[in-house]
């Protein structure tokens, strides 16, 4: 149980206990029936849950869009240029984005499947918020902690293009069902070298949790030493699975329009669009937890502190990458994936098997 | 700088990380030159380019030195220089250059025709109006404080002398050396005195040519222009009604 948990367990049961008091002085039996139901330990555990998921989700939302504000300062130097310039050093440029985004009109094509267009797009969503819960800040800042966390959260990372999918082929566009099949395709590619770095790490920690495997790391050596390959590997996956440049393929402005979004206009649009970001974050988190060792840090600043360090600096390479390469083909994104990638991680692989076997860890 | 000639082959399918790493260095460097010293971009508003000395902004005039010869309008690529009545406080009503800006694209070449040195450049640049006619600049609109170094001076060598091979000299703005001048065709002019009383240098006299009109019993005058004064205008030449006088260049 984590900090976080038993705190708002106590404000809970102390909200839960008010109203149930104010319940009771109604005087009326069903309603002070109704405020005993409340104070029971399923409620409590359930609301407190509900407020804690809400916390992380505002939380990581928050640095999601600070992400936002990262790419555009830092791509714009690499541009020599300043980036926004919108409020202070920029930093309101994402709020006038959304409300901009929010003030818009909501269209849905003639043609399209209606119910897949609109069922497609929240499914994208709901995919990158739930993402956020497998997500831990540290060990004292989480929504889950399960033992099997980096599973679960690669399951509904991988959902994610399947929405895609679905969204650019209902929307009835040829640019739309093209972003799809491609997004598609890509993951299939990056997927697998991606799941296999997760492999090597997992067979040195011998732990599935996010937690266990940053406190194995704490203990003994951050994994980006010893598995330098794997995580290069990783990173390369990880821009790609992104959908970030070099590997936009899905959304190829240039090709594309918008890719699977293109018909997709008002706040669903934006939300995709800061979904790239969240997604992009939650990459940066897992490459932070899984090789650069989370949270652990000397102990002068708060371990949420060094994660988001790590995870901000992590985004800088992203942000790099992405100012210093062009889009490849799809030939090539396929190619990269199972004739470079692939390999690559297997040899991360047998290194990670071969240090476990030999006792070095 | 050298641009590489570079052909995808089957070699470089075994090497793409070179490149992705020569690039990643590129634009590293560039970003910590942009964090070091400043970005390209300027924050336009606040910040302003340095215009050089020379710079060509919005055309300028000295009315005072203006002699109105309008050779500014005729050399306006843009057609955007007209000249306009004018109440001059000790001339009158004369003829002054009047400007479409929406139309100028800052040439200078009026600055450069201008033989008194009348028409400047000068530094500005923010024109922007909220109506076109805003745009159109009348000579009092159009006058500008003169600084040295507003006019337009420049040097020219002549074509003749670089054909010829020799010696090629070069001259500056108005040199009285290579005047190009004004040529009368004394068979067909009707001694009207048209381009005496158009001329704004007052470079042309009537002047008695010894004959005597066999009709009338009263002497021919014939214009008789004076090099030193003349700045080459044309208008003599326009407002002719017998299209005697014409312009022998020096080439």
């Amino acid at each position: 149980m984590s900090n976080l948990y038993i705190e708002l367990t106590n404000f809970t049961e102390w909200l839960l206990g008010l109203v149930a008091a104010l319940l009771d002085w109604t005087k009326l039996g069903f309603l002070s029936d109704f405020g005993e139901w409340l104070q029971t330990a399923p409620v409590v555990d359930f609301v407190s849950t509900l407020l804690v998921a809400v916390i992380f989700l505002i939380t990581a939302m928050m640095f999601g869009l600070c992400f936002i504000w990262q790419e555009r300062k830092f791509l714009g130097r690499f541009m020599d240029r300043r980036g926004t310039q919108v409020g202070f050093l920029g930093f309101f440029q994402n709020f006038a984005d959304g409300i901009k985004v929010i003030l818009k009109e909501h269209i849905v094509p003639k043609d399209s499947d209606h119910r897949l267009f609109e069922m497609a797009i929240f499914a994208y969503l709901a995919s990158t918020f739930m993402l956020f819960g497998c997500i831990p800040f540290s060990d004292n800042f989480y929504v889950i902690d399960v033992d099997l966390a980096v599973l679960l959260g690669v399951a509904i990372f991988a959902f994610g293009p399947f929405s895609i999918l679905i969204g650019g082929w209902s929307s009835n566009n040829k640019f739309t069902l093209i972003g799809g099949m491609r997004a598609a395709a890509q993951l299939i590619a990056l997927e697998i070298p991606l799941l296999l770095c997760i492999v090597s790490v997992v067979v040195i920690t011998g732990d599935l949790s996010f937690v266990g495997i940053v406190t194995w790391q704490e203990e003994n050596i951050w994994l980006i030493v010893p598995l330098c390959i794997g995580a290069l590997t990783f990173f390369i996956a990880a821009v790609g699975e992104s959908e970030r440049i070099p590997f936009d393929l899905p959304e190829a402005e240039a090709e594309l329009v918008e890719g699977w979004a293109t018909e997709y206009g008002d706040v669903r649009w934006g939300l995709q669009m800061a979904s790239d970001y969240f997604r992009a974050y939650i990459l940066c988190g897992l490459f932070t937890m899984l090789f650069l060792g989370g949270w652990a840090g000397p102990e002068f600043i708060w371990a949420e502190a060094w994660y988001l360090t790590k995870v901000f600096i992590v985004f800088f390479f992203f942000i790099w990458v992405r100012a210093a390469t062009v889009r490849i083909r799809t030939d090539q994104i396929l190619k990269l994936g199972w004739r470079r990638l692939l390999p690559m991680a297997v040899i991360n692989l047998l290194i990670a098997v071969a240090l476990k076997v030999t006792g070095v860890f | 700088m050298r641009i590489e000639e570079r052909r995808y082959t089957k070699a470089d399918h075994f090497r793409p990380t070179g490149y992705i790493l020569k690039s990643l260095q590129t634009t590293f460097k560039g970003a910590i030159r942009a964090t070091k010293h400043r970005p390209c971009t300027i924050l336009y508003p606040w910040e302003r380019l340095l215009y050089p000395d020379n710079y060509r902004g919005r055309p300028g005039i000295v009315l005072e030195r203006c002699i109105g010869c309008a050779r500014c309008a005729k050399e306006c690529p843009n057609k955007c220089i007209e000249m306009v009545d004018f109440q001059d406080a000790g001339k009158g009503k004369v003829k002054r250059p009047q400007v479409n800006l929406g139309r100028c694209m800052m040439c200078g070449n009026c600055a450069e025709a201008c033989p008194t040195n009348a028409m400047i450049v000068t530094p500005e640049y923010e024109l922007s109006s909220y109506s076109r006619a805003g745009l159109i600049f009348d000579p009092v609109r159009l006058q500008h404080p003169y600084k040295p170094g507003y006019e337009v001076n420049y040097k020219f060598a002549l074509l003749s002398e670089i054909a010829a091979g020799g010696e090629v000299k070069t001259y500056a703005k108005n040199d009285p050396n290579v005047h190009d001048t004004i040529v009368l065709d004394g068979s067909k002019c009707i001694s009207c005195s048209r381009c005496a009383k158009t001329c704004p240098a007052n470079a042309i006299e009537m002047a008695d040519t010894g004959e005597v009109n066999p009709k009338t019993k009263k002497p021919i005058k014939h214009p008789k222009f004076d090099n030193a004064k003349c700045v080459v205008c044309e208008q003599c030449v326009e407002v002719c009604p017998k299209s005697c006088l014409s312009v022998k260049e020096v080439l």
